[in-house]
């Protein structure tokens, strides 16, 4: 088995008041695994304790209990830290800074050569579409805006590992989309991205792995294929289908769909042999057979109930 | 590389801070005043009466100097306090911790930032001394060297204190805090006065050296600033004294490190 990118393991965390006050249990027994160069969907309603999670494996809060690994190292050890871009949700910026002097001063912390430094942050403005407004204080910046800068600062460093935290809130669905393909592109590069957010259909997009967490317990983690389909259901298509054929293909419970692009029929996969077979000798041409996909919102409802999702 | 980073960058909100600008005017606007009766009895000085005239205007600069070497500590105070605490309330230090930047870095370059601040106050502090002096047809006989590290040597232990309290609470609390130890270590200053129960005298000396002292650690304590002369003391004394103050802000700052380690990094 590779070496996890990012590892918990029966994580626990409970929230004590002062002076004797009452004990809030965030993360109980919370393991995961993250192998490197996936990009993993941290999912959950408000209060899950995804936050609580990010922040424990950005070493910002400390587990009661279990074993945290990240990139290899403890949680808040500067040498995992240094391959690690982190985008907390609503990224906080220093106000009397412009975005060219935020990026500089975070270059310093990350250690960028200072030779290096300014090509690379013209570059990172440029790859989150702020280029012109470098010298614009962040102040004021509109709220996608800053979201961007917060984006183009956890790219610094050519980090392997990125948390991001809400990325695409505060964006409209251009910028999402824009922000969506800059992650897509650095998933295609071999970054590992650790993705929390609340718009599901964006991560179906980028991720092929989900952890769905809530009230602090792991409900479901595993590849999104797998978490999606639904097991009991295939899906056929085909070129074409005579009106016989869909009558007895009803019969037997199918549903068919017509479109431009040919028939779909989805039918219980305890018949999906003998249908093919006998689509075949009728001379239809089978395009496609593949399981059944639900949405990531129909198992995330399920699992998660009525906890609202936004 | 990175200290140097955030102590500039700490400086830099320190020029942008509110409170702080207001401070400053305000404090500006009393020195101005106090200015007045100094120019007005240098005008009037004649050959006659120039020894009341000298005492009269180095017990002005001495009141002066005295507020605003006060003053100085409740800056200290105020911003070693509030320059964590508003990282945490912003959300700001989310970012700059999941940087490469160890706990104890943050924080000692933060002090150093605060540290940066009070040295510029020292020097303002100690141009003003001369300053006024000379507004007043005066000069001050002194080694200026005392009236720049013994200020900032005060300073240095107020925002290390401030800043050890400000990890575990709030800012005002923290800065409420310190002040309360100063003036504890100023009612414990020995004076001709000593209580006679041995038991009492030693909690006395006892505090005068475990509180944050200033008049151990005040300048006053090598100059005779009403009479402009140096008072001669040995570099043994200096040293001492010096090496107190040192240790006592290290100390106190290396607790503050330990306390920071292991506190939770959230926005407040």
């Amino acid at each position: 088995m590779t070496a996890a990118a990012l590892e918990f393991q029966a994580v626990t965390k409970t929230y004590r008041k002062r002076l004797g006050g009452q004990e809030v249990p965030a993360l109980t027994h919370v393991s995961f695994r993250v192998a490197p160069g996936e990009a993993c969907a941290f999912l959950g309603p408000n209060g899950a304790g995804k936050t609580t999670s990010i922040s424990i494996l950005m070493g910002f809060l400390y587990a009661d209990w279990g074993r945290i690994q990240v990139l290899g190292y403890e949680p808040g050890d500067v040498r995992a830290k240094n391959k690690i871009g982190f985008m907390p949700e609503n990224f906080a910026f220093y106000k009397h800074l412009n975005a060219e002097k935020l990026l500089r001063f975070h270059a310093k912390l990350a250690g960028v050569a200072k030779d290096k430094a300014g090509g690379l942050i013209r570059e990172l403005l440029a790859k989150v579409k702020l280029d012109g407004f470098g010298k614009l204080k962040i102040g004021r910046y509109s709220r996608g805006m800053v979201q961007r800068v917060g984006i183009a600062q956890a790219l610094l460093g050519d980090p392997d590992l990125l948390v991001l935290d809400e990325p695409t809130s505060g964006l409209d669905p251009a910028g999402r989309k824009e922000v969506r393909d800059l992650i897509l592109a650095l998933k295609a590069l071999g970054k590992t991205i650790f993705l929390s957010s609340h718009i599901l259909s964006e991560v179906e997009q980028i991720c092929n792995q989900a952890i769905i967490i809530d009230r602090g317990r792991v409900v479901r983690a595993g590849p999104m294929n797998e978490l999606l389909a639904t097991g009991d259901q295939v899906e056929i298509v085909v070129d074409r289908l005579t009106e016989e054929f869909e009558v007895a293909l009803r019969e037997r419970g199918a549903a068919v769909e017509r479109s431009a692009q040919g028939v779909r029929i989805v039918i219980g996969s305890q018949h999906k042999r003998e249908v093919v077979e006998q689509l075949w000798s009728a001379g239809c041409d089978v395009v496609s057979l593949q399981p059944v996909r639900g949405s990531l919102e129909e198992l995330y409802m399920k699992l998660v109930g009525s906890g609202e999702p936004a | 590389m990175k200290l140097r980073t955030i102590a500039l960058n700490t400086f830099g909100l320190f020029l942008r801070d509110r409170l702080l600008i207001i401070f400053g005017v305000l404090f500006l606007c009393v020195i101005l005043l106090m200015m007045t009766p100094l120019l007005v009895v240098k005008a009037r000085t004649t050959t006659s009466n120039m020894q009341q005239a000298q005492t009269y205007v180095l017990d002005l600069v001495a009141t002066t100097m005295f507020m605003v070497s006060g003053a100085g500590s409740l800056l200290a105070a105020w911003a070693a306090a509030d320059t964590v605490a508003s990282e945490m309330k912003s959300g700001t230090i989310l970012a700059v911790m999941a940087r490469p930047v160890k706990r104890w870095e943050f924080l000692l370059g933060k002090y150093m930032g605060v540290l940066l601040l009070m040295a510029i106050y020292v020097v303002m502090m100690f141009g003003l001394s001369y300053l006024l002096a000379w507004m007043g047809g005066q000069r001050l006989q002194s080694s200026s060297w005392i009236l720049l590290v013994y200020p900032m040597l005060r300073y240095a232990i107020y925002a290390a204190i401030a800043m050890a309290v400000a990890t575990v609470a709030h800012q005002v609390l923290s800065w409420g805090l310190t002040l309360m130890l100063g003036v504890a270590a100023a009612l414990v200053v020995p004076g001709p006065d000593q209580p006679h129960n041995l038991a009492l005298r030693w909690l006395k000396t006892g505090l005068y050296y475990a509180l944050p002292s200033t008049d151990f650690l005040s300048e006053d304590r090598f100059l005779t600033i009403k009479h402009a002369t140096l008072r001669q003391t040995g570099w043994l004394e200096h040293l001492t004294t010096v090496a107190y103050g040192l240790d006592y802000a290290v100390v106190i700052l290396l607790l503050a490190m330990w306390s920071f380690h292991y506190r939770s990094l959230k926005r407040d």
